[in-house]
């Protein structure tokens, strides 16, 4: 990449209006890349396997042969296997679904599984519940794949042999006389306490042995927040942010939309107070050194070094006129911004919100809190309230541990749920600590890296499988209910820890106890998921000012910067066996099945970096290699490192993946780093991305304006008022014509629906080397665009299924008859003729059609049978695939309503994408019905047609988004 | 000049010819034999019990949907928990031979595993609910059960036999009232057929349609 800043200076001189790009290359204008680019296919430059002809054509012939042989097999004679007594009078063959709650990636969220015939194939979210209102995250999504994750431990292990639960009852046993004494020398470690039943046996686990102690260890802290509450309250407060209120968020590197807790009730807030057709519309400005998705929705994204953003709050503390507030140094942020950010937060007095995200230091929260209450914003914008759960440091957890580890102190030592071996810092040491410890006990899900390094390894049951309770960002507590019984002989924590305290309680009476509710209540708490009247109170607390004189302003290095951040995806390492998360494309730098160091161009400017390059990281004394993406829009002198891979030992899917990020992590600064120091080791790593697959050759496939031009001229994206004549005969409609509608405005770019549809629609998995080759499968892709300069680029997203054209030029290519139209309008994929010549794929001008190259979808694996929906044909090798609109939805709720003969109301079918979407970005329904949802989006003046000029009239068609940037840095976005 | 080949030459060609031709036959006869469905049509399927639809629908009279009691509400019709079995056979024939295996059953609380006889493709989504809904007799699709000693499929299941009803449902269409009886005829079926499909709000412009039973 050479010179690619100059080169960009002179393109974008040149350049008039706006103008998207997808990657660095295409706007640098690369030849090697523009040649791939134009490729229509650009994985069939590289055949697979790399063959000669003599190789070939002995393939050739074997396949003839094979298929021919391949064919001789008759239908398998299937049985019946009817029960013996039905459990209830429900037909067996209907699903059902269950309310329960789910922690995942840090966030507590309720659900309803779906179950058919007892095995929960789908998470949805649960609409009664606050902090989902029927939305969920990926990795909520994936959570069924975990439930059937083939590499799941079965059975405890004792010193790598296989044993049983009563051999470690016994063992239960020697340590319950050991430590009847006092406990001393007993000490348990276990993730934040998220659930209250789990809090309440940690008081009864200290009452029972008052030596013991209790370490709690989060790889991905709230530390910060913590220690920022106690600075501004004197006590451990939580926030609960009201986004809908809010008419002006500044948000200090804090992800609300994305790696926050509570983000998908945020992303439903934020986005209804941002309807260009009603009357206000609220105002972002996100300030962060690297990308995120709060960032990608911004109407001003000023990227500043990690450091400076606490000193930019103080300069506008200052402006505000706060008391107290003086800025001793400049951040580097024009006085212009400065200004216009402070008469926006001063005009909206108490509508206006100020938060800062876990990697700002403690001080910045507690500025945050002082600025909200000098904006009249605290009981408004933001509430406080007092968790019930103990609120506790998770690097002061980790210290206390690993010093009495140092010690000696530690006799035995009951890792709960976590895997502190691979997830700590280097520094830490944890490891090295650990084997002094004499007995060691691990539970988990996996035997991972912490469950090798134990005797005794104890499986865990998944969080579908057993009873629990957990709080939610809000404050609110919902009950887990179990939906299968445990696959594997396997115990939760609750009983772990009822084992040693001799607590004999049934797994629900002890949840139930926990509430002490009667049998009638928790029934409808089980059936409504929700506890009520369980989030507590808010409280009205007052800033104590003193810690502004304890604010400790950074040096001003003029080094890098490392910072850490969980992966968007696997998040800290937990999920690394999951495929569905592994593939799913990460937001912004759409890459999969790997970690990055993000520099920005700049840096890679500075130091002749491309994609991919081999960088050596050093940062005191802790060194590693990690391949380097240049990440437009990233500050200048910031290197952003995601935690979650290179795992060791996380099982046939996570292994040997990326660089573990946790060898430059250290206890006293989990977070940002100074002094990094880079060098280019000349060494290339593969890295699979989607960024350049599917490419629409810029066509404006996204359009977006600002709020004020939008209300000048409302119908700015719309190019033909009636359709251009065709030469195709009108189809037949029949009583429905479902249609889809984005709504790019709302869509905040998180992949939920991308998730849902692999795990609706039984979309196998590919791997990263086909990933590289561009044949992921999944039915629903996000396209990211960027827009200006490649330092501060805008970011855009834009969700991609089949657009389901009227006129569909897939459709008259196929010579087999294989896609064809249906009477309402749906345009169907016949896997049972097709035959794979992949014209229709060709012919298709979004790319949304997939082909199985290879047979991708797993057919002997046992537990990953059971996962699948019944629904929905497991597609073969040589089948061409594509986004159906959920056609078994329709069909269901078809089946439903003409049973009784009634029309299908609106609302009724909800495709997979739809439903999990944190935003509602996208509507679905019966567009005939000028009633109907998705009818009245279908009239918004910001509706239009992808590439409309080609005349194929999709049934999914988008709405233009809107921005609304402050009117006097309009030229300053 | 001389023959290149020797006259009797033509009889090992002809010789070879029908090798190649009674070779040929052969593989077409052997790949049938090993790809045709587990039973044919008329061929009655052996069952762990030797139950008899013919003893119990046709001498009994009792009502198809006693034992198959989801055929109305879900895409399966529903085979029946051996509790159902036991409503009457905890008091007749319980010392028979041949109901041993639904008294152990019964006892030990194993299952029994009936083997299917009307198999359908994975990728063909039939509904036993919607059809029942639209007055499609059981008798159109699984014969004369009341005259199957063992239970036997008497129609090709094939997508040209679906097709033909699906194109042209009023050749078949009953009033609800008879779908559940055997050897039921209309007087006038096409003029019922068609009186039926504006009664039951049959949309017969999708019943061809791919996705209506591929997805």
């Amino acid at each position: 990449m050479s010179g690619p800043l100059d080169a960009l200076r002179t393109r974008l001189a040149d350049a008039r209006g706006p103008h998207y790009w997808r990657a660095l290359e295409e706007l640098v204008e690369q030849p090697a890349w523009c040649a791939r680019l134009s490729e229509a296919f650009p994985q069939l430059s590289q055949l697979e396997p790399q063959l000669g002809r003599r190789g070939f054509l002995k393939l050739l012939g074997a396949s003839l042969a094979l298929a021919g042989l391949g064919a001789c097999s008759r239908p398998p004679q299937e049985e019946i296997v009817p029960w013996v007594r039905r459990p209830d009078q429900l037909p067996p063959a209907l699903p059902r679904f269950y309310a329960s709650t789910l922690a995942c990636a840090g966030d507590v969220a309720g659900v309803l599984v779906e179950t058919h015939q007892g095995r929960p194939t789908k998470i949805e979210g649960n609409p009664a519940h606050p902090t989902s209102l029927g939305a969920t995250t990926p990795a909520m999504q994936a959570a069924v794949l975990e439930l059937w994750d083939p590499d799941r431990s079965q059975a405890p292990v004792h010193k790598g042999v296989a044993s049983s639960w009563d051999a470690f009852g016994d063992e239960v046993r020697t340590l319950a006389t050991r430590f009847a004494a006092d406990g001393r020398g007993l000490h348990v470690l276990s993730g934040r306490l998220d659930s209250p039943t789990l809090a309440v046996q940690r008081e009864a686990w200290l009452k029972r042995f008052p030596g013991a102690r209790w370490h709690a260890y989060e790889a991905v802290d709230e530390d910060n927040a913590l220690a920022g509450a106690r600075l501004a309250f004197g006590e451990p407060l939580r926030a609960r942010y009201r986004f809908d209120r809010a008419q002006v968020v500044l948000a200090l590197e804090a992800d609300f939309l994305g790696a926050m807790l509570g983000a998908l009730r945020h992303g439903r807030d934020f986005i209804g107070g941002r309807d260009p057709q009603a009357g206000a519309f609220s105002r972002l400005y996100v300030m962060e050194a690297s990308p995120t998705l709060t960032g990608a929705k911004a109407d001003h994204r000023w990227a500043l070094g990690s450091a400076h953003i606490g000193m930019a709050a103080l300069e506008l503390g200052e402006l505000l006129g706060v008391p107290g507030v003086h800025a001793t140094q400049s951040s580097g942020l024009s006085t212009r911004r400065l200004r216009a950010l402070a008469q926006d937060l001063d005009a909206q007095h108490g509508s206006s919100l100020v938060l800062a995200g876990r990697t700002q230091p403690a001080w910045v929260h507690a500025l945050a809190h002082l600025l909200n209450e000098a904006l009249g914003n605290v009981g408004h914008t933001v509430e406080y309230y007092a968790p019930p759960e103990p609120w506790t440091s998770s690097a002061q957890g980790l210290r206390e541990l690993t010093a009495a580890m140092a010690d000696g102190q530690v006799d035995t030592l009951l890792i709960l749920d976590g895997n502190p071996v691979y997830a700590t810092p280097a520094d830490a040491q944890f490891a090295a600590h650990l084997a002094k410890v004499p007995r060691r006990i691990h539970l988990g899900l996996y035997r991972d890296e912490t469950a090798r390094a134990c005797q005794w390894h104890l499986p865990r049951t998944h969080a579908l499988e057993a009873w629990s309770d957990l709080r939610a960002a809000d404050g609110t507590a919902s009950a887990v209910q179990p939906v299968i019984a445990p696959l594997y002989d396997c115990r939760s924590e609750h009983e772990l820890l009822a084992l040693f305290l001799g607590d004999l309680q049934s797994p629900r009476a002890r949840v139930q106890g926990t509430w002490q509710v009667d049998e009638a209540a928790w029934r409808a708490i089980l059936q409504n998921g929700v506890i009520p009247h369980s989030a507590p109170p808010a409280q009205p607390p007052r800033v104590d000012r003193g810690f502004l004189e304890q604010v400790t302003m950074p040096e001003d290095a003029p080094g890098l910067e490392l910072l850490f951040a969980p992966d968007p995806t696997v998040w800290d390492g937990r999920y690394a066996n999951n495929g569905w998360l592994q593939e799913c494309p990460k937001p912004l730098t759409t890459l999969t099945w790997s970690n990055v160091a993000l520099v920005s161009p700049e840096l890679a400017l500075a130091h002749e970096l491309k994609n991919g390059d081999a960088l050596e990281l050093r940062i005191d004394g802790r060194h590693t290699q990690a391949p380097v993406w240049v990440m437009p829009g990233q500050a200048a002198r910031s290197v952003t490192v995601y935690l979650g891979y290179g795992r060791r030992h996380a099982g046939r899917v996570g292994g040997q993946l990326g660089f573990d990020a946790y060898a430059l992590r250290s206890t006293d600064a989990p977070w940002r780093s100074d002094g990094l120091r880079i060098n280019r080791t000349g060494a290339q790593l593969a890295l699979a991305t989607t960024q350049r697959h599917h490419a629409m050759e810029g066509r404006e496939p996204v359009r977006t304006s600002t709020l004020e031009a939008f209300r000048a001229d409302p119908a700015f994206a719309q190019e033909h008022a009636q359709p251009p004549p065709s030469l195709y005969p009108d189809r037949l409609h029949g009583e429905y014509a479902w249609g889809m509608s984005v709504d790019l405005n709302a869509c905040i770019g998180c992949g939920a629906c991308t998730v849902a549809c692999q795990a609706e629609n039984n979309i196998p998995v590919v791997g990263a080397e086909e990933v590289e080759r561009g044949r992921e499968m999944h039915w629903i892709r996000i396209d990211r665009y960027y827009e200006g300069d490649a330092r501060a680029p805008r970011i855009h997203h834009q969700p991609v299924p089949c657009m389901h054209c009227e006129h569909a030029p897939c459709e008259v290519v196929c010579p087999v008859g294989a896609t064809v139209h249906d009477a309402e309008g749906l345009n169907v994929q016949v896997y049972n003729r097709c035959v794979g010549t992949r014209f229709c794929s060709n012919n298709c001008p979004y790319k949304v059609r997939r082909f199985n190259f290879l047979q991708y979808s797993d057919l002997h694996t046992e537990t990953l049978k059971a996962q699948r929906n019944p629904d929905v044909s497991v597609r073969n090798r040589g089948v061409m695939e594509k986004c159906t609109y959920c056609i078994q939805r329709i069909q269901t709720a078809h089946i439903a309503a003409d049973r009784e003969g009634r029309r299908i109301a609106d609302g009724e079918v909800l495709t997979a994408c739809q439903a999990v979407c944190p935003t509602q970005a996208i509507v679905f329904g019966d567009q005939q019905d000028p009633a109907s949802a998705v009818s009245r989006q279908k009239a918004s003046p910001r509706h239009y047609t992808l590439l409309e000029e080609l005349n194929t009239r999709p049934r999914t068609t988008y709405l233009a988004a809107i921005r609304n940037p402050h009117p006097a840095l309009e030229d300053d976005a | 000049m001389t023959q290149i080949f020797h006259p009797r030459f033509g009889l090992f060609v002809k010789l070879a010819l029908l090798a190649v031709l009674v070779l040929a036959s052969a593989a077409v006869l052997a790949w049938r034999g090993l790809t045709n469905e587990p039973h044919r049509i008329g061929e009655a399927v052996e069952q762990p019990v030797p139950f008899s639809h013919k003893h119990h629908v046709g001498d009994d009279g009792i009502d198809c949907r006693y034992c198959h009691d989801t055929v109305e509400t879900s895409a399966f019709a529903g085979m029946p928990p051996i509790s159902t079995c036991m409503t009457c056979h905890s008091q007749l024939y319980t010392d028979q031979a041949v109901l041993k295996p639904v008294v152990e059953s019964w006892e030990r609380g194993v299952a029994l595993h009936w083997q299917r006889v009307h198999q359908l493709p994975d990728f063909v989504y039939f509904n036993h609910s919607i059809h029942v809904a639209k007055g499609v007799g059981c008798e159109s699709c699984h014969g004369r059960v009341d005259r199957m000693p063992l239970t036997m499929r008497t129609k090709s299941l094939s997508m040209e036999w679906c097709l033909d009803c699906h194109r042209a449902p009023q050749k078949y269409l009953r009033p609800r009232e008879q779908e559940f009886a055997m050897g039921w005829q209309a007087d006038d079926q096409q003029k019922l057929g068609l009186a039926l499909i504006k009664r039951y709000h049959i949309d017969t412009r999708r019943l061809t349609d791919c996705s209506v039973c591929h997805r």
